[in-house]
């Protein structure tokens, strides 16, 4: 690109004396945020239209005649703005926002499921922190108004800011809500003859900077304080969305999307929201176990080695960690040479909405099982899938050896005719967690294993992009990882692959071992929101 | 009292007038005639040389904004015809629409060649019932006879033109909120830039002209821009339609050259106040302005520079006229009640800040007003002005705060009888019984 055409497209600016230089046609907030200067927003979404009704993002722009909102003011060469940090302007113009928005506000924070994670609250205490001046009486409003099968509104703490409007005007196009009346009589709601059931309708929640919208599924639940929250990746399907999971007791006590302009933008399906641990197992394997009797380790690994005689099939779960994948790949490789790879893998198909976000799959990792090389993705997976449970019917293999729950899809589980010619197999091993699981009973020894929930690791998603999946429930003693256990068989047959003993090692040593993601760290791929694969130049790590 | 010029209201006198025989019968049609076979870009010249401004409140130079509408785009241009007359105290759009329709929508006809616009709407406010009849009726009669729709007096140009009634909304008169409005959506006012001549109707280049604005622009085409220019006086050319209301012998629609002078007008064109009493205060504007005090009164004229001088806005000619029986408290309450009332709502300033002043106010008027109250609603008003999406914020409170600073210690009376537990007798204008509170 010439010297000219790179002056077109980026733009100088003056930020609070800081200065910072961005693409042409971005607004304030933005380029303050490059600039590590934080401009406080009610209304405001990267993903959405910009309505500029909250007035909490006003900054001073050097020759306006007034304040400008900084979500909708685009940059300009030269500009010179000044935020609350360096203008007592704006930060009386915030604080008198605030004070406005209280005004007729509950304060109902005692009860309120967003205390804690309240935006009105922390820009209180952040840009106000003082008293109302506000005398008379509160506006009164719909409480506990049910939108929808998720969604629950308290009508007097919203503050107008129209987000889930606009989401559901402009993402899923659905339009099932819009806001009444006029002045502070102003209410959301659900319009005549809806309600608010589309498959992202959870997703007003996160939008929700107040307490206005809550979950029906999690309302009243735990405090926010209470919980621990871990920052993943949602293992429902391949695209990969960026999820916050709370959990307290071991129990998940709510789902938020996370901001990925990339993957999900802040947006999460239903399905994978509030079914966010519907792959937890119900009966724990705490032990191996043949034909419901605990058996010893090595005892179980001898048993498994019987994958060298005669002709063998490996069927893997699509929510394998990429480490896994890679493992398993070696140890097939190495000792398994002629036993056949599967991957359960099926596609499905989606309404529109639903094609929005969701990617027409359950196999939140089939694209690490291509790029581990454990199966060729040349071929179409679902027919080679289907090549192997041809084969399977037709009596070809010996052995089977499921490595994860969800090795077996749906579909295949209600395949009657497939489940009798693997009942029919002499040899059936299972890499579970779940005892009760059908697979469970097709198995005749069972490794203990873990659920994607449960470890932390390397996935790839629909588009090709790495990122890591950290543990967000514990789990229990007993239970081993997928990985480890193919480990300790490759010990069991001759040398193990790797020194580690945990996941995050296990992470480490694969960034090393893989030429393809060499300079890539644990920290760099969740500080850059995951890595696009395809774009990725390997470096030589540095020492 | 000088022959004033009549340009709009020279006709209304007669009873047929809203007729199309009526109004042909009195030389109507013929401009547009003339105007057809006018090249567009020189009526523009003629409406910028005539230096009329906007008759809407905001007086921005009507040949200007036409001048912003980009050309070429290959997008149709849109011409809207805002007679969401609403701002209190204003009721000179209906004279015309009621009394002269076939002038409006010649004016409209003119206005619409100049933009090569194929196609205008004449936004009519809800509760204007009647007013809409007649323009209908009149629309009606001019597609009856080919005035309107294809080919029009046989130039080649097309265009048609709708009536759309609003649904009660004052924020509807603000021009992005009315094309929300006839969008189908909410009436909400737009965030600008852009600007509706760039990207305003269906994202389609759009001129949005108060009535009074289009009535004036055959009078211009007919005698030129000169001619028109010349009446009035600096930087405020041509008539005014004042609406007259309150506390005078006659109030009602008049036609006055701009810088008449604002007493003369009162004691002369209006007959002064009634029964004896003495001029307490004038807002001039529609009730969105300063008030003026009988005092600053003196020696002001009505046109944009002399009543901006005097600390007030000529707006839309709103006048309004209080005398010394006038309880300022009610009076501001009023006001109050309704900008409550019309807040659209959408940014968080005016949607919580109009009702706060509501309610202090409507405390103050009965009698449970506390010290600070008054100071407490300045400082609200600094607020809300300059901080809201449009301009309703930035002008409701230009009359709540001249009115508590120019009529002080009425307010501090009734105050401080509050704190003494003195009992406030109210008028007969009660607004807890209205159900606005």
């Amino acid at each position: 690109m010439s010297e000219v055409a790179q002056e077109q497209v980026t733009v100088t600016l003056t930020i609070d004396g800081k200065e910072v230089t961005v693409p042409k046609g971005t607004v304030i907030i933005e380029a303050a945020k490059q600039a590590g200067i934080e401009i406080p927003f009610y209304c405001y979404h990267p993903h959405l239209s910009i309505p500029g009704n909250c007035r909490m993002c006003q900054v001073e722009v050097e020759g306006a005649p007034k304040l400008m909102i900084g979500c909708h003011t685009q940059v300009a060469e030269g500009m010179i703005v000044k935020t609350h940090n360096t203008s007592t302007q704006v930060e009386n113009a915030q604080a008198s926002t605030l004070e406005m928005l209280l005004i007729n506000h509950p304060l109902d924070c005692t009860v309120c499921d967003q205390a804690g994670h309240c935006k009105l609250q922390d820009y209180h205490y952040e840009y106000n922190a003082r008293s109302s001046r506000f005398l008379e009486k509160k506006e009164k409003k719909v409480k506990a108004e049910v939108l929808g099968p998720t969604v629950i509104l308290d009508g007097e703490r919203c503050i107008a800011c129209t987000r889930c409007v606009r989401f559901c005007d402009e993402i899923t196009e659905t339009g099932e809500l819009g806001l009444l009346n006029r002045g502070d009589r102003y209410v959301i709601a659900v319009n005549e003859g809806h309600e608010l059931n589309n498959p992202l309708s959870g997703t007003v929640v996160d939008l929700c900077p107040v307490g206005a919208l809550t979950h029906r599924k999690w309302r009243f639940n735990t405090r926010m304080w209470y919980t621990q929250a871990t920052e993943t990746i949602c293992p429902g399907c391949s695209t990969g969305c960026n999820a916050k999971v709370h959990v307290r007791d071991d129990q998940v006590v709510q789902v938020k999307a996370r901001l990925n302009s990339e993957v999900n933008k802040e947006w999460m399906c239903d399905e994978g929201r509030y079914g966010f641990d519907r792959f937890l197992p119900k009966e724990r394997c705490l032990y191996p176990t043949k034909a419901g009797l605990e058996l010893e380790w090595d005892a179980a690994f001898k048993e498994l080695s019987n994958l060298k005689n005669g002709k063998s099939l490996i069927l893997a779960a699509p929510d394998l960690l990429l480490e896994e994948f890679y493992l398993l790949k070696l140890l097939c490789d190495r000792y398994l040479p002629d036993a056949s790879r599967a991957l359960a893998y099926r596609e499905r198909s989606l309404t529109p909405v639903e094609a929005i976000l969701i990617s027409p799959d359950y196999a939140a990792n089939f694209q690490g099982a291509i790029f581990s090389g454990y199966i060729d993705g040349g071929e179409s997976l679902e027919q080679q899938l289907e090549g192997h449970v041809k084969a399977i019917k037709q009596k070809k293999f010996d052995n089977i050896l499921f490595v994860g729950d969800r090795s077996l899809t749906d579909k295949d589980q209600a395949d009657t005719a497939l489940l009798a010619a693997i009942n029919e197999m002499p040899r059936r091993f299972g890499i579970l967690s779940d005892r009760e699981s059908p697979l469970a009973s097709l198995s005749q020894l069972v490794f203990p294993a873990r659920s994607i929930l449960e470890k932390s690791g390397l996935l790839i998603n629909r588009a090709g992009r790495l990122q890591f999946s950290a543990q967000s429930i514990d789990f229990p003693i007993g239970s081993e990882p997928e990985w480890r256990i193919l480990n300790r068989f490759a010990t069991a047959l001759g040398s193990k692959f790797t020194e580690a003993e945990n996941d995050r090692e296990l992470t480490r040593w694969y960034l090393k071992q893989d030429p393809r993601v060499q300079g890539l760290s644990i920290a760099a791929i969740k500080n850059q929101l995951g890595i696009d694969l395809e774009q990725y130049q390997p470096q030589e790590a540095v020492a | 009292m000088t022959a004033q010029t009549k340009i709009l209201l020279k006709n209304v006198g007669h009873a047929d007038q809203h007729t199309l025989s009526g109004y042909e019968s009195r030389g109507g049609y013929k401009i547009i005639r003339k105007s057809l076979q006018m090249d567009p870009l020189k009526i523009i010249e003629e409406v910028k040389a005539s230096q009329l401004r906007g008759r809407g409140g905001a007086g921005f130079p009507t040949g200007m904004k036409w001048g912003f509408v980009p050309r070429d785009t290959g997008k149709p241009v849109y011409l809207i015809n805002n007679a969401d007359e609403s701002e209190p105290g204003t009721f000179k759009d209906r004279v015309l629409l009621e009394l002269d329709p076939h002038l409006v929508i010649e004016g409209m006809l003119c206005s619409a060649w100049a933009l090569q616009s194929n196609w205008s709407c004449i936004y009519v406010r809800g509760e204007y019932a009647f007013p809409y009849i007649r323009i209908q009726n009149a629309i009606d009669e001019a597609y009856a006879r080919g005035y309107l729709g294809k080919n029009i007096f046989g130039s080649g140009f097309d265009h048609d033109m709708v009536v759309h009634r609003g649904a009660g909304a004052y924020i509807c008169g603000e021009e992005t909120a009315l094309l929300e409005s006839l969008e189908g959506k909410k009436g909400q006012p737009r965030l600008k830039p852009p600007f509706p001549a760039v990207a305003g109707l269906y994202g389609c280049p759009t001129v949005i002209n108060n009535v009074e604005t289009l009535a004036n622009v055959p009078w211009i085409i007919e005698n030129g821009g000169e001619a028109f220019a010349s009446i009035g006086v600096k930087n405020s050319t041509g008539t005014k339609l004042v609406s007259a209301s309150g506390h005078l012998k006659k109030p009602g629609v008049y036609e006055v050259d701009m810088g008449y002078s604002l007493l003369d007008f009162i004691e002369e064109i209006c007959g002064g106040v009634p029964d004896g009493r003495k001029l307490l205060g004038v807002i001039p504007g529609g009730s969105s302005v300063n008030v003026l005090t009988a005092d600053e009164c003196k020696g002001v004229n009505l046109d944009y520079d002399s009543l901006k001088e005097a600390g007030s806005s000529l707006g839309c000619a709103g006048f309004m006229v209080m005398d010394d029986s006038t309880d300022v408290v009610e009076a501001i309450l009023n006001l109050s009640n309704f900008y409550a009332h019309e807040s659209c709502g959408q940014c968080t300033p005016c949607r919580e800040g109009a009702h706060w002043i509501q309610k202090i106010f409507h405390r103050i008027a009965r009698g449970e007003g506390q010290p600070g109250d008054l100071e407490l609603i300045d400082n609200l008003c600094d607020q809300i002005g300059g901080h809201t999406i449009c301009a309703f914020g930035d002008t409701m409170v230009l009359p709540y705060k001249s009115f508590i600073k120019k009529f002080r210690s009425q307010f501090k009376e009734r105050i401080l009888n509050s704190i003494k537990g003195v009992k406030q007798e109210r008028g007969s204008f009660n607004f807890e019984s209205s159900g606005h509170v």
